[in-house]
Order: C-alpha cells, then sequence, then structure tokens
C-alpha cells in the first residue's frame, strides 16, 4: 500500500478521494494549497500525488512544475475539474503521471494510482 | 446582438452536446439519473440579463462564479435562487440542510459542485472547438442578481453580452431550475461564433 498526498482547495473533493484511497487501503496525506503541498510533498515522501489545477495561490500546474524540479521521479496524477484534452496534453507534458476528473470514479482513480506506482 | 438562424443553431448544439456533459457530471455526484430538461439558449445584452432572469431570481442569487481566459475570454456563471441553492447541495451531499441555510460546510460544497458543472460544460467549448481556455478559481456570490453582474463588468471596455442558458433538472425526483450564464467581451463572442462555424463545417466533411 502506498502513501499518497492529495493537493486540493476543496474540502469535498479531499474528503471523497480520502474516503476512496483509505477503503483501498492507502495512507492519506492531504494539503489545501501549492505551498504546503510541496512543503508535504519533501518532508512525507509520498509515493504518490494527486494534484488539483485550480487553486488560490499556486496553480496545480506550477506546483507541478516546481515538484517535478526538485524531484524527477515524482510520481503526479493530476486531478481536475478541466476536461479540456488540451489541459490533459499540458499537463502531461511538464510530466504528470496521470490524470483524472473530476467528478471522480473511484475504479479510475485506484487505476492511475496503481498505474503511477508499477512506474515507479 | 443578432445571431443569424444558422449561429444560433449551431450555438444551440454546442451547448446541447455541453449540457448532456454536465447533466453526467450531475449524476456522477448524485449517484442518480439526472433528467434533464432541452435548455434554452439566449445571447443577452449584459443589462438585458437581470429583466430576462427577474421572474426566477426575484431576491439574492447564489452564484458560482469562475474567470476564463485564453482566444475566448469572460466569465462563467451557474446561477440559482437561495431555495435551489440549498436544495441541490442537500441533494448531492445529502447533509440533511435544515430549510433556508448554506453553512460555511455547504458552501464550499456548493463552490466545488460548481466549479465542476461550470467545468464540464465549458470544456466541451474546449474540446469541440479547439479552443484552450485556463480557469482561474471558482467563487461563490451571495447578492443580487444587478450587484453581481455590475461586479464583473466594471473596467470592461468592449461591450459585453451573455449567452444565457436556463435549464431545469430533476435529481432523486426532486426539481432544481437553474441558469448557466457565459458573459463576453464582443470580440470573445465573434471568435466563440468563428469557432462554431469551423466546427460545423469540419462535422460536415
Amino acid at each position: 500500500m502506498a502513501r499518497i498526498l492529495i493537493v486540493d482547495d476543496s474540502a469535498m473533493s479531499r474528503r471523497i478521494l480520502r474516503r476512496i484511497l483509505e477503503g483501498a487501503g492507502h495512507e492519506v496525506i492531504e494539503a489545501e494549497d501549492g505551498l504546503v503541498a510541496i512543503e508535504k510533498y519533501f518532508l512525507d515522501k509520498p509515493d504518490v500525488v494527486l494534484l488539483d489545477l485550480i487553486m488560490k495561490g499556486m496553480t496545480g500546474m506550477e506546483v507541478l512544475q516546481k515538484i517535478r524540479q526538485m524531484d524527477e521521479n515524482a510520481r503526479v496524477i493530476v486531478a481536475t475539474a478541466d476536461i479540456q484534452k488540451s489541459t490533459q496534453e499540458l499537463t502531461l507534458a511538464e510530466g504528470a503521471e496521470g490524470f483524472v476528473t473530476k467528478p471522480f470514479v473511484e475504479n479510475e482513480i485506484l487505476m492511475a494510482v496503481d498505474s503511477a506506482l508499477k512506474e515507479s | 446582438m443578432l445571431l443569424t438562424e444558422k449561429q444560433r443553431d449551431a450555438l444551440g448544439e454546442v451547448i446541447n452536446i455541453a449540457f448532456a456533459r454536465t447533466a453526467a457530471s450531475l449524476s456522477q455526484l448524485s449517484g442518480s439519473r439526472v433528467l434533464l430538461d432541452a435548455p434554452g439558449v439566449e445571447v443577452l445584452a449584459i443589462d438585458e440579463v437581470p429583466g430576462a432572469l427577474a421572474n426566477f431570481i426575484k431576491q439574492e442569487v447564489v452564484t458560482v462564479h469562475q474567470i476564463f481566459s485564453g482566444p475566448v475570454s469572460g466569465d462563467a456563471l451557474l446561477m440559482l435562487n437561495y431555495d435551489g441553492a440549498v436544495n441541490l447541495t442537500d441533494l448531492l451531499c445529502e447533509y440533511g440542510l435544515k430549510p433556508h441555510t448554506l453553512d460555511a460546510s455547504a458552501r464550499e460544497a456548493l463552490t466545488e459542485i460548481g466549479n465542476i458543472l461550470l467545468n464540464a460544460c465549458l470544456g466541451v467549448f474546449g474540446n469541440l472547438l479547439h479552443v484552450h481556455v485556463s480557469f482561474s478559481m471558482p467563487r461563490l456570490h451571495l447578492e443580487s442578481l444587478d450587484k453581481m453582474l455590475r461586479s464583473i463588468t466594471i473596467g470592461a471596455e468592449d461591450l459585453r453580452y451573455a449567452v444565457v442558458v436556463s435549464t431545469e433538472f430533476r435529481v432523486k425526483e426532486s426539481a432544481v431550475a437553474g441558469y448557466l450564464a457565459i458573459v463576453l467581451g464582443v470580440s470573445s463572442l465573434d471568435r466563440l461564433l468563428g469557432a462554431i462555424e469551423n466546427w460545423e463545417q469540419g462535422s460536415q466533411t
């Protein structure tokens, strides 16, 4: 089982993801903004990050770039309401490992996490 | 702004597709089948909007507002009357809210629900029309419609229009009526209509 950092400014979305991930036996850490996410990434060393894009302060894209600059092996799955294919392409080009959209579907989240873990 | 019949028809079709995605998102959020009325579409000058929605929204309006930017830029608004907002939040989150209350937790949830629904709708526009838009953080407003519309048009230099989509959806046997408005300057509206025309021509080839 893995340690997973959820980065989302919505408490509702964090609750939903926590329920899905803990139900599958994963350990969950939460961050409600980008700065806290970067701090927790380096303090808690999660195996996978689930990252929202539209957040106050640092955007998810900035957080993705920062984490990847500091750790090129970081496994980041973007978890966003933005369903545009162009957004998916942009995040994958920045090194995201996966892309899932809201509203979350349990199987999609768990498959994305499993896939990222297999890559590591 | 007068649209040609062809433009109105094409805009209506793109909005139909976008609303199907929005309804699918609502269905996923609620875990229930969502029945959606065919959306009505109007393009109005911004100062005509309060009059057009006066019967629906008589007092305070609960709005989830998101700014989007890119080749087509503007403001996306999900508007619900207060009772509709309470009803929707309760249906989707099962908070068992007391009548007429939107507490901090319900407001936070409603903001995220609005974020998901607005992105579902505008994301279809982006995907179909090959126009990438970036979204700001969603914000929840509780105020009169006039005041809310004034706040988003202050400082806007070009004429502002609103593509107003009205619909009613039924979740778990409860009807929630709402409006979605996309507020655009005239140049963005022109670009949107041009992209729709290109999409229509591309779909025929």
